[in-house]
């Protein structure tokens, strides 16, 4: 029983850290000077990825 | 002496690339130039020994402990996703020039397989610290030389005389294909 309410602290504890870490860096201001950068990339096949070209390219069209 | 076998076995004969087909994503998307390829190189290093000796610690000091071993996945991927959001975040209020070079890179690594295999494998061999310490700078080593030797190849791929259907992707797959039977002809070196 013990192990069970141990296993859900950790996903919550762990799952709260990913999330306070993602708020956080989402919040930080990219450096001057770098607000535009791009990894270069030529795209594979995680096309939710931020980097991949149809994000790049849509995000293009919108503007 | 065994670490130093360990170490170039991991980087040279077992590449997690060329041998296991892990991190194939960056590998094929990353690899266009040099300078991009070792940068994700030097990215990939610093995420995967960071992240090796965080899951080795949450491994050993608390699943262990209270026997739930069972949640060494999911806890390993919620490590890794966090460790690189503080990270990138670190990254970028301290250090802009590293941010400029690493920075970009950092949030591919959250999808690199290499990273969570890593994490598990130390576990699943019975590393201890020190060879989890050079299991995490050898694996990501051997992915940041095949990455930079690829990109290298790539360079001169672009410049050469290739078929039209075969420009692209196609070539850089049978070119991969050709370095992972050069790498296979080093294995007798340990």
């Amino acid at each position: 029983m013990t192990s069970i309410v141990v296993a859900i602290l950790v996903f919550v504890a762990l799952g709260a850290l990913f999330g306070v870490g993602f708020y956080l860096n989402q919040k930080t201001p990219k450096p001057k000077g770098c607000e535009n950068l791009t990894a270069d990339c030529e795209g594979c096949r995680i096309t939710t990825c931020p980097h991949h070209p149809h994000s790049t390219e849509g995000e293009k069209e919108n503007a | 002496m065994e670490l130093l076998s360990m170490a170039i076995a991991a980087i040279l004969i077992n590449n997690v690339v060329l041998t296991q087909f892990l991190g194939i994503c960056p590998f094929l998307g990353v690899s266009k130039n040099s300078k991009s390829a070792v940068g994700m190189g030097l990215a990939v290093i610093f995420v995967i020994f960071g992240a090796s000796l965080l899951t080795f610690a949450l491994y050993k000091l608390v699943l262990v402990p209270f026997n739930i071993e069972y949640m060494q996945l999911i806890s390993f991927i919620l490590v890794i996703a966090a460790f690189v959001q503080f990270t990138e975040m670190f990254i970028k209020k301290y250090s802009a020039s590293l941010y400029k070079s690493l920075g970009i890179y950092l949030p591919l690594i959250t999808t690199n397989c290499v990273v969570l295999f890593v994490a598990q494998d130390n576990i699943t061999q019975g590393y201890n610290l020190i060879e989890t310490m050079v299991n995490s700078i050898s694996v990501p080593a051997g992915f940041m030389l095949v990455l930079f030797l690829f990109s290298c190849l790539r360079e001169r791929l672009d410049s050469a005389d290739t078929t039209a259907s075969w420009r692209g992707n196609p070539v850089a797959l049978v070119v991969a294909a050709l370095m992972a039977l050069a790498f296979s002809g080093l294995a007798g070196i340990v």
